[in-house]
Parts: structure tokens; C-alpha cells; sequence
């Protein structure tokens, strides 16, 4: 395979992955050369891959071990510690800089799940895999699936409705 | 749509019971115009999801072929070699030439001596000029002399 080829297969997986890695690990700089590292070890495996019937659903598994790697290792330990980094919003109207601070705070909420309801919450949600590439994914069968994903869903949804009930609108 | 179908949607939504489609039509009436203040956080999520797709990788990945990285490899060493080699080679030469061949010596006799005596010239000259300096150090001796009388 050339190198051509395999970038044009990666292509519209690497922001998917790219995602991935940004759920779990916290900064964009660590989603990045961890995207980059997923990316090489995939291609120094690219004869292998040719007999993988979903190329996509294999890049997204080898993501998720790295992350899962990387978080467990102490290189990430540190990481964790620095915050997500926000981008900073121009000006904008009031019920825009509302807005964004519910956002901010779905995504702390979200960073403070599971990591397992936090991934599957990611694929389906966000990304849109169905329940069969999720399982394929995430090695695991459909009704565990549906499982976590209903608690990550609930869990969210009880996170945002008691923010509103103790903050000021 | 109806609120009260989006409703029976959502509940089968919580329950991860909804398929792609179903969901699809959620987002599509979430993310498109008003919805009752009861369902507000749902449509949080859901532009929440929405935003989170946007984000995409800045860096745009690289992979090197492993046949021209093995072949870069040996050629820098071959380079490597050669140059040390021809390093060697040209030092000593060089150094041999220069112990036997080029002292700067001359061959015609009296034009060393010429050169020799301007060369002990000028150091006399320099010693003399050095010397001329050292005229206070008698101070010490007429010093020396009162406090120690030697005649």
C-alpha cells in the first residue's frame, strides 16, 4: 500500500479518532500526537489491515486502547491536570454567552463520566455509529452498550437539570 | 412534529432504545426552532453533540514509507563513511608534507645569516626596551641599603 492510499483511507477517520482522543484525554495537544502515534502504528501494520472488512471500526479500537494506555501510564498523569483548553469567544450577545457556558458545562460533565459511558456516549452521540460498529468498537456486546449508553445519557441529563435548579439563569 | 411523539421518542431515547433514524429526527427537531421549556435540556445535549462534531484535527497526520527511511539510512552512512575516510586521508597527508617539505627554510647562506642577525637584533632590541623599565628597582636596593648596612 502506498503512503497515498492509506492517508486517503485515514482521512475521514482521523477527526473521528482525533474526537475520540480528545474525550478521554483531556488536552488537544495529547489528542493530537496521540492521533499521530494511532495513525503510524496503523500504517507500520498496513498489510495487515487489507483483510480488516472495517478499516474504520479498527483505527477507532486501536484509538480507544491507546487512550486507554495513555491514561493508565504515568506520561498522561500530569495531563490530566491541565483543563480543556477553551477557546476564547469574541463579543457576542448575551443569550450567545449563555449558551457557551451551558456548553462548557456539558462538557465538564461529560469529562467527569465513566470512561466507558464517556466513549460510547461519543460514538453514538456525537459521532452516530450504529449500535454494530459501536460493538465493534468497544469489544463489547449490544446490550451492554445500550446499557452504559442510557446511563451516560440519564447521568447527563441529571447533571444539567440540577445545575439549573441550584444556578441562576 | 407534535411534542407528544417527540416525548415517547426521548423516553425510548433515554433507554438507548432509539435507532439512528429516530434520533435523527430528534436532532433535526432540537436543533431547528423553539421547544417547550420542559424538553430545554434535552436540546442542550443535542447541541451539545452537534458542536462536538465540529471539532476537527489541526495538524494534518504524516506517515514515512519504511523502504526510503532503511534506504535514507545506508546512504547517510555510506556519506558517513566517506567522509571519515577522506578525512584521514587528506589529515595525514597534509601533516607528512608539512614535517618533511615546508619549515620555511633557506636555502641560501647568507641570506639566513642576513636574517638570523635581524632576528637577534630585534630580540636584544625588545630585551633592552623590557629592561629599560626595570630602572626602579634600584629604589628597593638605595632601601635596602639604609636599613641594612652592609659596608
Amino acid at each position: 500500500m502506498k503512503e497515498r492510499t492509506f492517508l486517503k483511507i485515514i482521512d475521514p477517520v482521523k477527526d473521528k479518532m482525533y474526537r475520540m482522543a480528545l474525550r478521554l484525554l483531556t488536552s488537544k495537544e495529547a489528542a493530537e500526537d496521540a492521533t499521530q502515534e494511532v495513525i503510524l502504528k496503523l500504517w507500520s501494520r498496513k498489510e495487515k489491515i487489507k483483510h480488516y472488512a472495517n478499516i474504520e471500526a479498527f483505527a477507532m479500537t486501536v484509538t480507544k486502547n491507546y487512550c486507554l494506555d495513555q491514561l493508565k501510564s504515568k506520561q498522561n498523569s500530569h495531563l490530566r491536570i491541565v483543563h480543556q483548553n477553551y477557546q476564547n469567544h469574541g463579543p457576542s450577545l448575551q443569550s450567545e454567552v449563555e449558551l457557551n457556558d451551558e456548553m462548557d458545562w456539558l462538557q465538564k460533565i461529560v469529562e467527569n463520566l465513566p470512561e466507558q459511558q464517556k466513549m460510547i456516549f461519543q460514538l453514538r452521540d456525537i459521532e452516530q455509529y450504529d449500535y454494530e460498529e459501536i460493538a465493534e468498537i468497544m469489544e463489547m456486546n449490544q446490550t451492554a452498550i445500550r446499557v452504559a449508553l442510557s446511563r451516560a445519557r440519564k447521568a447527563i441529563r441529571e447533571n444539567l437539570i440540577k445545575k439549573h435548579n441550584y444556578g441562576i439563569r | 412534529m407534535e411534542s407528544g411523539k417527540i416525548e415517547k421518542l426521548l423516553e425510548r431515547y433515554d433507554e438507548g432504545k432509539t435507532s439512528l433514524a429516530e434520533e435523527n429526527i430528534l436532532r433535526e427537531y432540537f436543533l431547528n426552532g423553539e421547544v417547550p421549556e420542559h424538553l430545554r435540556s434535552y436540546q442542550l445535549i443535542f447541541m451539545f453533540s452537534a458542536k462536538q462534531k465540529n471539532e476537527t484535527m489541526e495538524r494534518s497526520p504524516w506517515v514515512r514509507s519504511a523502504g526510503t527511511k532503511r534506504n535514507w539510512y545506508s546512504w547517510t552512512s555510506i556519506a558517513a563513511i566517506l567522509i571519515v575516510a577522506l578525512g584521514v586521508f587528506f589529515f595525514n597527508d597534509s601533516s607528512r608534507e608539512l614535517n618533511e617539505n615546508d619549515l620555511g627554510t633557506i636555502s641560501d647562506e647568507e641570506l639566513a645569516l642576513e636574517k638570523t642577525k635581524e632576528t637577534l637584533n630585534m630580540v636584544s632590541q625588545f630585551m633592552n626596551e623590557g629592561k629599560a623599565d626595570l630602572v626602579y628597582l634600584k629604589e628597593f636596593n638605595k632601601t635596602k641599603n639604609k636599613i641594612i648596612q652592609i659596608d
